[in-house]
């Protein structure tokens, strides 16, 4: 009975690791609200740490020109990210018309942007620390197809 | 005594956490400045806002090599600075008293090129079709670190950024004609607002 117990204990503490290593990178939100013609609601929220493993497994033929051409811009990009993780939070760029309203802004860990119109609402969350993985990642295999 | 010992505890402990204070003050970071632009059109009725910190643009500029902008350094074709040595041009004028340099009028522009406060200041005024003004107010410091570079045909644009950084809050371009507004400034304010 206590090994049985011992066993579950183990299970329970291997299961609740690897959900906080699953997640330890944050979620990714999605929330998409269609009101017309008809209402429709899209609700996604995965573990952001998640896309770049799918990542590493998208095979290299496919991503060939996409990694090709965000390789030479990737220290930028990686300057841009790490000094984003480092900075407070803020509105990046704020823009409104009659019907429309898109806003990116950084909130805490992550890169928000919303968009609102008439007719849907759009609501993206991504941990910045996500965008710098799998940045990495696409970068790498580039690399990896021009060896 | 006792009450002596109480008090001398209480002084420390009063001076023990005052210098913490002190130095937690001390240590804390220099507050980020935002670069902010803002376009607003009221015949649209849009509005654009751009806010970018500065210790962003200052890690991103030098990784930046495309053009005629490498590690920071904008290049300028000779063509056009026209024969002006503008480095030879800046020494007089960041040791005159604030005066006005230049005036321009023509018939349906005035141009006035002045220095005030340490600023350098360009006013345009059109008075034909759109009736635009145009007000540029640059720190000469940041004048200064734009030319600090070693050829006379490059602009530092990392260094002109640091010194932005570095001066008070400014409005440094704003743009008026008869249906837009274009305003760029420099403050410690995550937001336009």
């Amino acid at each position: 009975m206590v090994l049985l117990g011992k066993i579950a204990l183990g299970i329970t503490g291997t299961m609740l690791a690897g959900v906080g290593a699953i997640c330890s990178q944050g979620m990714i939100e999605v929330n998409v609200v269609e009101r017309q013609p008809e209402v429709h609601h899209v609700y996604v929220i995965a573990p952001a740490m998640l896309v770049p493993i799918v990542t590493h497994f998208i095979p290299r033929h496919d991503l060939g020109d996409a990694s090709q051409q965000l390789r030479p811009y990737m220290p930028t990009i990686r300057a841009a990210l790490d000094q984003l993780q480092e900075t407070e939070d803020f509105v990046m760029v704020d823009v409104k018309d009659r019907k429309q309203h898109v806003e990116v802004q950084k909130i805490g860990g992550s890169l928000v942007i919303d968009v609102k119109d008439e007719n849907e609402t759009v609501h993206v969350e991504t941990p910045v620390r996500m965008i710098s993985s799998t940045l990495e990642q696409l970068a790498d295999k580039e690399s990896a197809t021009a060896d | 005594m006792r009450k002596a010992t109480q008090l001398a505890g209480a002084v420390c402990l009063l001076v023990a956490s005052m210098s913490g204070m002190a130095a937690s003050a001390l240590a804390a970071p220099p507050p980020e400045r935002y670069l902010h632009v803002k376009v607003e059109d009221t015949k649209e009725g849009e509005s654009v806002n751009v806010n970018l910190p500065l210790s962003i643009a200052e890690k991103i500029l030098p990784t930046v090599n495309k053009g005629k902008l490498r590690d920071g350094h904008v290049t300028i074709g000779s063509a056009d600075l026209d024969g002006v040595d503008v480095k030879g041009l800046l020494d007089p004028i960041r040791t005159a008293p604030d005066n006005e340099f230049v005036t321009v009028k023509q018939k349906d522009q005035d141009v006035r090129i002045a220095k005030s406060n340490g600023n350098l200041i360009v006013h345009v005024r059109c008075t034909n079709g759109d009736k635009q003004n145009v007000d540029v107010t640059i720190p000469l410091k940041v004048v200064d670190a734009l030319f600090s570079t070693a050829k006379d045909n490059e602009l530092n644009i990392v260094a002109a950024l640091h010194e932005l950084s570095d001066a008070g809050d400014a409005l440094l371009v704003t743009v008026q004609d008869a249906t837009q507004h274009v305003r760029v400034w420099v403050d410690s304010k995550s937001s336009s607002d």
